[in-house]
């Protein structure tokens, strides 16, 4: 039994190591070191942190220049770095920078090469993937019908990701990669160049799987695959 | 104890031992795992709370912004002034609306909030552009802005009390956001709906806000102009539908809905055709008043590219003449995948009307049309009384930033955001290496919009 006890004790360590892990992972800026010329999110939290405690006085901007230099080496003095000027992993540390992991992009980079043709084709094929071309392009209508009425985000990234507004997105389903023979691209840009085959709808559901009671109240005014359209 | 009897007792403690530890390191492990999990699901909704309250408190600040720019909009004097602060109240509606839109409260809930919020700022919008002019508000409008100044104030209140009860923690975003936990559904999530709600019903006497701006009320009511004939039965109209693809290639045609809403009834169906498998159908939307083609869409695999992007002009237009549609010229054109999508334009007088739009879509291996789109046409079409142009082409070119080249001119009638008409003229002209298209109001010479034209190498398209 006093082999059983040790690991019962050396689990019950474990456990606790485990509730005190700060999760600070989320806070943990994704390069190890920030040298000049660096940029970036992690560049702007440590000059706010070092203008915060009186180190730094010029603008919080994202990019390590001199002033930043300047700064980095006066916090490194203060604090019994070697004052090099370059945020290494025990100066960041010392800032407060809890857990620093190998380079990973903590932000989400910009929609740069993302078209709007390239989101509406992946919102389509994430609602609509099996139906009927008609079905898909009416899709893509009703997401573009959605920009021009007052009651809805005027952006298609906005009507796509407004929250609980369309279900792939919710689950993930529009992250789906699309098959390289499917015409949800094609649909995409038929729906952008105006085309509408549900002259004007608002809204759409799946009879067989809708439950809120409030999509039924919409006027139904056609039926395409699997899906009603409706105002 | 025999050897036999020793040796089982052995076993039996060696392998209870095994098994404890086994067990205990077994549990420990998942153990482990499942909070390391809990805790990070913790972290996640908590940064999703933060990014809730972040939307949240950004669009209090600027609907209270709003409330207050539509106060001072009442009082200023001039209307210079005036029309600074109504685009502000514009810009901090809009911030506003796009925060709202970032709010996981179901969409009927807000659907009136986020309408008030888009229409304000495209009221004042319009009003700013009335006011640059040198105009001042019209009594009505004044009125108009008090009330909308007063539906302000009382959702002000019913956000700011939201708010308070958000910061005395009894309410949680992540809890609204998060389904499957139907378990751990608490009252605060029913609260804030409610709360929501109320909001939601001071708007019961919204006004229907009339105005030049593309979220007027009017538009969702406009009569179509360029309907002509008789109301058919779907049987009548079917025949357009063959007439359209002709009788020989037509195998079967079939009704698939019926579209009995106003502004524009329509009839769906869905074609099979002779020489091509079951399962490639073309769908089509037939009007039911005159049996005109709303919009085909024929999803044809096009192999390659065997005609020129001339050609493919030619023969929509020559389509276009056969089908009703006279007098078209065309305009725009995108060629992907092998198809060309070419927007053709009326034109009356040697004036190019743009609202009468009709788009084709032209299969680029045998010149077939497997796509067209005409509700631009429909709804504007008509013969106009274009009157003389009360500037001539030289005054209207001396309007022009001289730095432009000019390539080309002409006349043309353009539509505005809120479906009214603009008589003006056309100049296509080079500055820099950019090519842009001025338009010149032929009436009263002012500078109604300028588009930059952007040459791709699937087309050009206007920006």
């Amino acid at each position: 039994m006093r082999k059983a006890k040790i690991a019962l004790i050396i689990v019950l360590v474990m456990l606790l190591v485990s509730i005190s892990f700060d999760g600070g992972e989320y806070m943990a800026p994704s390069v190890p070191m920030l040298d000049l010329n660096s940029e970036g999110p992690d560049v702007s939290d440590m000059q706010q942190r070092l203008k915060n405690w009186g180190y730094y006085k010029g603008n919080i901007d994202g990019f390590f220049g001199w002033d930043t230099f300047f700064a980095v080496r006066e916090f490194q003095e203060s604090h019994g770095l070697e004052p090099t000027g370059i945020a290494d992993p025990k100066t960041l540390m010392a800032m407060g920078f809890t857990k620093l992991r190998r380079p990973r992009t903590v932000y989400a980079q910009s929609a740069k090469g993302i078209s709007e043709e390239q989101l509406l084709a992946r919102a389509i094929n994430g609602e609509a993937r099996g139906e009927p071309y008609e079905g898909q392009v009416a899709v893509g209508a009703v997401i573009l019908n959605r920009t021009r009425d007052p009651k809805f985000p005027k952006t298609i990234a906005g009507v796509i990701y407004q929250p609980g507004a369309f279900t792939a997105v919710s689950d993930g389903q529009i992250n789906v990669p699309i098959d390289s023979n499917s015409t949800v691209v094609k649909a995409a840009r038929d729906a952008l160049n105006g085309w509408d085959p549900t002259d004007g709808c608002l809204y759409y559901w799946n009879p067989a799987t809708a439950t809120s009671k409030w999509i039924w109240s919409r006027t139904i005014v056609k039926k395409i695959g699997k899906h009603y359209f409706g105002k | 104890m025999s050897i036999r009897e020793k040796l089982l007792d052995f076993k039996r403690r060696l392998s209870d031992r095994k098994m404890y530890s086994i067990v205990i390191v077994v549990i420990a492990a998942v153990a482990i795992w499942g909070i390391t999990q809990y805790k990070k699901a913790a972290d996640l909704r908590q940064e999703l709370d933060n990014q809730y309250n972040r939307a949240f408190y950004d669009m209090i600040g600027y609907v209270n912004n709003v409330e207050t720019l539509l106060v001072k909009s009442m009082i200023t004097s001039t209307p210079e002034k005036t029309a600074s602060i109504l685009q502000e109240a514009w810009r901090q509606a809009n911030l506003a609306q796009t925060n709202l839109g970032q709010l996981p409260v179901s969409q009927p809930v807000l659907a009136n909030t986020s309408k008030f919020l888009t229409q304000v700022g495209d009221l004042a919008y319009s009003l700013n552009n009335q006011n640059l002019d040198g105009k001042p508000l019209k009594d009505d409008q004044y009125n108009l802005i008090e009330k909308l100044h007063g539906f302000a104030v009382s959702l002000n209140k019913s956000l700011n009390d939201l708010q308070s009860q958000l910061a005395n923690g009894r309410l949680k975003w992540g809890e609204l956001a998060n389904k499957g936990t139907r378990l751990f559904k608490k009252t605060s999530q029913e609260m804030k709906m409610q709360q929501f709600e109320t909001i939601d019903k001071t708007f019961q006497e919204y006004p229907t806000l009339i105005y030049d701006g593309p979220f007027s009320d009017h538009l969702t009511t406009a009569e179509p102009k360029g309907i002509t004939g008789d109301m058919l039965s779907a049987e009548q109209a079917k025949e357009s539908v063959i007439k359209l693809f002709g009788k020989d290639k037509v195998k079967a045609v079939e009704l698939t809905g019926q579209n009995d809403n106003d502004p524009l009834r329509t009839f769906s169906y869905s074609v099979k055709f002779n020489n091509a498998s079951d399962d490639q159908i073309a769908t089509v939307g037939i009007t039911q008043k005159g049996g005109h083609v709303l919009w085909m869409l024929y999803n044809k695999p096009v192999a390659e590219k065997k005609i020129e992007m001339d050609e493919a002009k030619e023969l929509g237009k020559k389509f276009l003449e056969k089908h009703g549609f006279k007098g078209m010229v065309d305009t725009y054109y995108l060629a992907e995948d092998n198809t060309a999508t070419i927007n053709y334009a009326y034109q009356q007088d040697n004036v190019t009307i743009y609202p009468d739009l009709v788009k084709l879509k032209i299969a680029l291996d045998d010149g077939e049309i497997i796509g067209i789109e005409s509700k631009g046409y429909l709804y504007s079409h008509r013969e106009r009384d274009i009157p003389e142009p009360k500037i001539t082409q030289e005054e209207a070119r001396s309007k022009i930033n001289p730095r432009m080249e000019i390539l080309s001119s002409g006349l043309a009638i353009i539509p505005t955001d809120y479906k009214t008409e603009l008589f003006v003229y056309e100049f296509k002209g080079k500055v820099n290496d950019n090519d842009f298209l001025v338009y010149i109001n032929a009436e009263t010479g002012k500078e109604e919009d300028v588009l930059m034209i952007v040459n791709t190498p699937n087309g050009t398209l206007t920006m």
